[in-house]
């Protein structure tokens, strides 16, 4: 049964999707929400948001992100949200360097951190079925391994193929290079990674942009997250 | 005494030996980020970072890019940027040929443990390891022979938690070379310095020592790129078999149709072929089309058709029939209706290694009859499975030699989720050009997934002559 | 009966404003052939929607004035578009996520039949033995609201809302909204509601064509435009 959509006409989310700051970008945002960061190694990380969750105090969240594997001095990671003990778990296929460690490591060393692994391909589905609307999928890469302990398996081609249910998040922090007001998305080389596909997976999508344009501003042709998925912009610092 | 052990750059140009021409190859962290800058940038052979960057090497920075490894990195001439999760499904889709990851342990039968250590026991890092092992046909590890300490890093049996079970094919490391057999690990290749001795010594697994046992060596190979321009379209197609099935775009409209491909595999005559493809030819009996438009139905009046997998398969108007819709009225064809969006989720499914998955379209309707039916959080689903081809014949604007392939407008639709899904992948264009004239950001279809080009003759027409 | 056969209805235009009244500011609609492609021309002014299309564009613009088509440049009924600033293009994969995933608000559908129930059947009619299923499945269970634009009754004068679908179904009990030539009828997935009447018709003689009981609503009135 579908139902008829709310007309809100003040709804800000709807109407122009700029943002004046992190903080107001993330309104909403509750204790124990679950928070999907983009990000891969130290490249497209929405720092300006994460310093915005730091400052809302929201605590108990879960985290599903690539993971804090480097720490360049000024930066501002996942790590530190983690340092500040507003993180309760985190899902992620590289949670911390096993050599530099860190906050993430020292917590769940302490057990003040869960720690949940999900290989990197996996979790990209998960989150892609999430956004896409699809229940669950059968892949075969982890047969075999811990991965698949626990859950069903199916042979397909001859091979065991292991069954991963759609994963959402009730937010999405990402990074963009550039977004028109609509929020058309662009982004530069593999700051785009995980982006595209947490776009689709959470309930609010906002996103951290170095510059915004007018609609026309952005190629249609370059377009890469298109702007159904997006529902508030805040600039950069 | 034995001898130094090798540098990282030594290893990647050992492990370069076990490239060739045109390969594919998938870089985990660490170790593997060396390869790249092992080979002359025209050796045209891709590789593929779990990071996005395909067509990566190592040097100077592109502004925003990293390898596998979080170092910067630049792209080869044609490289792209993807995201994440298509990444996965290039890796899982079976779409590159070598796997190369530095574990930090491997066992005797092939199992592999990814950068996990007993220091962080209990917490494991697969990254892409999971998925790279997985799809490539060789996995090659690259890995210092012993752990800081002494430890061996080649064991009987991994003492952790293993990322991959029996997948790796070849173990290289800063003093040696050895095969994974199935009856077990075999010492082929030694670093200069060390005898096989020495490597049975420091190594915590049995080890054969094959009888034809070399000393390790650094000369990096001659690679070309594969040429993938063909000259036409009987050429592209010419290895079409009687039966195949073919992945055919056509949303509807004559935009984003492989006409002169089309034309091509109707001169070819090959028989009974099993169309995927979102119409089954309906642009010259629809509002998209004119009567004389090439679509699908001359490859059914050339009685080369006997399946159809298709959305919209007969025309909008019943007292319009298209050619399909007769050839199946008569009996002579198969048809498959399977929704739209189903449908591409399957060809989606079918390139990026997704056995099946469900859906919650069609359930509980004539189309979802006969599958499994599912409830996940309260809500119906129907199991649908991935779909592949034979062949695919997609139409794009313009492509580089290497096959990268960008669209144009609404012509995009099916053509590059089909160029995923097939064996062998032809694409029409208006254009080829050279490599790095197509924008980094701007691919949409990367050329790893292209085997075949060809340019639409600028003397072709669209049209039957009527 | 006959009298009521002959009686005037509403024209299409009439049922693409009131169908245009229930798109929200700022929302993403995918509309489908037929009526419900007129509805774009009859959003009220102020208000700003979305078109998605399964051709793989967001953000469609208005019909291609004549000697403007681009092949390149087209909705999913085949009708060329203009270009305007915003849009973006994707393919159907990416086109389906958006549907099947929730993130399209509403779609403006034809149909064959709808039943008691918000049951939808418009992809296939028995007596041809083959039909077009094209996006409508996947629209009708993942779009977060479904609309039916439709006539009320067939060319035989049948009631295409009925008690159970007889055709093949698209989608089960997805439908909350029916704007037809003669009334407005809100379904909740247990019964229908008539809400409004074209002018002229009383509830009584809308019920008549319609093969589902009709819940008159209390405050039931005039088509609104």
């Amino acid at each position: 049964m579908t139902s008829a959509p709310e007309n809100s006409p003040g709804d800000p989310t709807k109407q122009g999707k700029l943002y004046s700051s992190a903080l107001a970008a993330l309104e909403g945002i509750s204790n124990d929400a679950t928070v999907l960061v983009a990000g891969f190694a130290g490249c497209g990380i929405p720092q300006k948001l994460l310093r915005g969750l730091a400052e809302s105090g929201v605590s108990g969240l879960t985290l599903i992100c690539q993971g804090a594997w480097i720490q360049e001095p000024g930066d501002f990671t996942v790590a530190d949200l983690v340092g500040s003990g507003q993180v309760k778990k985190m899902i992620s296929p590289m949670p911390f360097h096993p050599v530099h460690g860190g906050a993430v490591k020292e917590q769940w060393e302490s057990g003040e951190l869960e720690i949940e692994i999900v290989s990197q391909g996996v979790l990209a589905e998960r989150l892609r079925a999430g956004g896409a609307g699809i229940g669950g999928v059968f892949l075969p890469s982890s047969s075999g391994t811990r991965f698949a302990e626990g859950k069903e398996v199916r042979q397909y081609d001859g091979c065991e193929h292991v069954l991963e249910l759609a994963l959402k998040a009730d937010f999405a922090l990402l990074r963009a290079q550039a977004a028109d007001t609509l929020g058309n998305m662009v982004y530069d080389g593999t700051a785009r990674n995980w982006n595209p596909t947490m776009a689709m997976a959470a309930g609010v999508t906002v996103v951290e942009v170095d510059a915004v344009h007018h609609p026309g501003g952005i190629d249609p042709e370059l377009v890469i997250t298109q702007a159904i998925f997006i529902d508030r912009l805040v600039l950069s610092d | 005494m034995p001898g130094t052990h090798l540098e990282p750059a030594s290893v990647a140009q050992r492990v370069s030996q076990e490239l060739f021409s045109g390969a594919v190859v998938a870089l985990g962290p660490g170790l593997p980020c060396y390869l790249p800058d092992a080979l002359p940038d025209t050796s045209g052979v891709w590789f593929i970072a779990d990071s996005g960057a395909l067509g990566s090497k190592g040097g100077e920075a592109h502004g925003s890019a990293v390898d596998a490894g979080e170092n910067s990195a630049s792209l080869l001439s044609g490289g792209s940027f993807t995201g994440v999760v298509d990444v996965a499904g290039i890796l899982r889709g079976g779409h590159t040929d070598i796997a190369v990851l530095q574990p930090s342990q491997v066992a005797a039968n092939g199992d592999f443990v990814h950068w996990t250590s007993e220091e962080t026991a209990g917490l494991f890092a697969p990254g892409s390891a999971v998925d790279m092992a997985y799809g490539a046909a060789t996995v090659i590890a690259v890995m210092p022979h012993q752990y800081p300490g002494g430890r061996s890093n080649i064991v009987s049996q991994c003492s952790l938690p293993v990322d991959g079970a029996g997948r790796v094919n070849i173990i290289i490391t800063d003093v040696s070379v050895i095969k994974v057999t199935a009856a077990g690990l075999e010492l082929v290749e030694t670093a200069p310095g060390w005898t096989a001795e020495e490597i049975i010594a420091i190594t915590d697994a049995p080890l054969t020592v094959s009888s034809d046992l070399k000393g390790m060596t650094f000369n990096v190979p001659t690679l070309e790129p594969t040429n993938k321009v063909y000259s036409s379209a009987i050429e592209a197609l010419s290895d079409v078999l009687e039966g195949s099935i073919i992945n055919v775009d056509g949303f509807a409209g004559p935009g984003g149709m492989a006409h002169y491909l089309m034309v091509g595999l109707r001169d070819l005559g090959v028989k009974k072929l099993q169309l995927i493809s979102n119409t089954a030819g309906v642009a010259r009996v629809s509002a998209f089309g004119v009567p004389n438009i090439i679509d699908h139905s001359i490859l059914v009046e050339n009685n080369q058709v006997v399946k159809a997998t298709a959305s919209y398969p007969v025309s909008p108007s019943a007292s319009r029939p298209s050619a399909f819709e007769e050839a199946y009225n008569r009996g002579e064809t198969e048809l498959e209706v399977v929704p739209q969006g189903t449908l591409a989720e399957r060809l989606r499914s079918g390139g990026a290694g997704v056995a099946a998955f469900y859906t919650p379209t069609g359930a509980g309707t004539l189309l979802g009859e006969g599958k499994e039916a599912r409830i996940i959080d309260g809500k119906d689903y129907i199991l649908e499975t991935g779909l592949r081809a034979d062949f695919c014949i997609i139409r794009g604007y313009k492509a580089d030699t290497l096959g990268n392939v960008v669209y144009k407008g609404t012509s995009r639709n099916f053509n590059p989720v089909m160029a995923t899904a097939a064996e062998i992948t032809v694409v029409e264009v208006d254009e080829i050009v050279e490599p790095g004239q197509l924008g980094p950001e701007e691919i949409v279809t990367p050329g790893l997934f292209v085997n075949r080009i060809v340019v639409r003759p600028a003397d072709f027409s669209a049209y039957l002559e009527i | 009966m006959e009298s009521l056969a002959d009686k005037e209805r509403l024209p299409r235009e009439i049922m693409a404003m009131r169908v245009a009244k229930e798109l929200p500011d700022g929302s993403y609609v995918n509309l489908g052939i037929g009526i419900p492609t007129m509805v774009s021309s009859f959003v009220p002014e102020g208000r700003t929607v979305f078109y998605h299309s399964e051709s793989g564009i967001l953000n469609c613009g208005p019909l291609a004035e004549e000697g403007n088509e681009d092949i390149d440049l087209i909705n999913a009924g085949g009708q060329y578009l203009e270009p305007v600033g915003g849009m973006s293009f994707f393919d159907s994969a990416e086109a389906f996520a958006m549907i099947r995933g929730g993130h399209v608000d509403v779609t403006v559908l034809g149909s064959h039949q709808v039943s008691a129930t918000g049951d939808l059947a418009n992809w296939m009619l028995p007596q041809r033995g083959v039909g077009n299923v094209g996006g409508a499945m996947d629209l009708a269970t993942g779009a977060s609201g479904v609309i039916v634009a439709m006539e009320h009754t067939d060319r035989n004068g049948e009631p295409k809302i009925v008690q159970e679908c007889t055709f093949p179904l698209t989608g089960k009990g997805c439908v909350y909204l029916i704007v037809t030539d003669l009334a407005v009828i809100e379904c909740d997935g247990q019964g229908l509601t008539l809400k409004e009447v074209a002018p002229g018709w009383t509830p009584e003689e809308v019920q008549q064509l319609t093969g589902a009981k009709l819940t008159i609503s209390p405050d039931i009135r005039e088509f609104e435009l």
